[in-house]
């Protein structure tokens, strides 16, 4: 199976490199595409020098705009199974294999920290929030999910495709996975471990998780709500 | 009553600016037609006191050129909702082309490698 490691990059110098390692490591026989989203710093240049294929936004496009970069990407290229994780650290690739291997049953595999407890702690008001969208969009597709906001995910080509003609903006985990219920994807969790990030800031301050909780709750009624409900309701 | 007179010479003068911005490929013939529209409207009621006096006692205005300005909030509304959409097509279309400029680039880039 042709697969590729998707990392969305925006201004994260400091942990880029040894999460190329990290994969190279673990499943060295994957390709690695880097979105370079408008970063200011030296993102690029040390993707490129770890040996990824470097993909430079022409401007910061934001988290879902780069995201689908990749899997429009993964799509030209045929490839058959895309990954997606974070920059930062936060996944670890030793849980690659676990999520490549279930994308071959699965049209989405979702990297999850609660299916087993896991020694991942969240803050208090995170938790609160993921708590809060895992009981709505589990109560909108008639499946349960434990961690509805994790980015670390497995797409088969069936996703793929989905993906590349649409994916939401700016907080777009939430939503996509009603999108793909909708469209009657399959998809399953697995538990993996996952760290705290090890270098650069968050993208969601305190300032700013009241328009995400507000915005991300918008979407995914709004998404529940367009044509095809057959694939929510059923 | 100043109003009118006012209204009216801001309505003339609106026509001839849109008409003018468009004469000078500043604003599409598209969109200005709305605005053409509008200025119409606005020099016709305010042009014909009575006219306006009549629509203000249809819908209970007490006083008369508060029409006006109703009239004129409804449209701005309305204009900035139709922008608003324009804008959310816009950005859409614009990260389509970004992202496909990126994957074109890094795609050169590889070609001109190899060559």
């Amino acid at each position: 199976m042709k697969t590729l490691i998707i990392i969305p990059a925006y201004n994260e110098e400091g942990s880029i490199a040894s999460v190329i390692a990290d994969i190279r490591r673990h499943v060295p026989e994957t390709d690695i595409v880097v979105i370079n989203d408008g970063s200011t710093d030296r993102t690029e240049e040390i993707a490129k020098a770890s040996g990824a294929s470097v993909l430079t936004m022409p401007y910061n496009v934001g988290i879902g705009g780069g995201m689908q970069t990749g899997y429009i990407y993964a799509k030209m290229q045929g490839y058959d199974v895309a990954v997606q994780m974070d920059a930062d650290g936060q996944h670890p690739a030793k849980e690659l294999p676990k999520l490549i291997e279930q994308a071959s049953r699965y049209d989405l595999v979702i990297g999850s920290r609660y299916v087993k407890s896991t020694s991942y702690r969240s803050p208090h008001m995170r938790r609160i929030g993921m708590i809060f969208f895992s009981q709505l969009v589990s109560l909108i597709t008639r499946q349960r999910f434990t961690d509805t906001t994790s980015g670390f995910r497995a797409a088969g080509r069936k996703v793929i495709n989905l993906y590349a003609s649409y994916y939401p903006i700016d907080y777009p985990e939430v939503e996509s996975l009603v999108y793909l219920k909708r469209h009657g994807c399959k998809i399953t969790e697995v538990s993996t471990e996952m760290q705290r990030r090890q270098a650069g800031r968050s993208s969601i301050t305190p300032a700013r998780s009241v328009y995400y909780m507000v915005k991300v709750t918008l979407s995914v009624i709004m998404s529940a709500m367009r044509y095809n409900r057959t694939a929510v309701i059923k | 009553m100043f109003i009118n007179i006012l209204s009216v010479s801001v309505a003339i003068a609106f026509l001839v600016i849109v008409l003018e911005l468009v004469r000078r490929q500043r604003l599409k013939e598209q969109y200005s037609l709305l605005w053409i529209l509008f200025s119409i409207v606005l020099l016709i009621v305010s042009w014909n006191v009575s006219l306006m006096e009549w629509i203000a006692d249809q819908l209970g205005v007490k006083y008369a050129p508060a029409v006006l300005f109703l009239f004129g909030l409804l449209f701005c509304f309305s204009l900035i909702l139709h922008l608003t959409i324009v804008i959310t097509k816009l950005t859409s279309q614009v990260l389509r082309l970004s992202q496909e400029v990126a994957i074109l680039k890094a795609r050169e880039a590889l070609y001109g490698k190899n060559n």
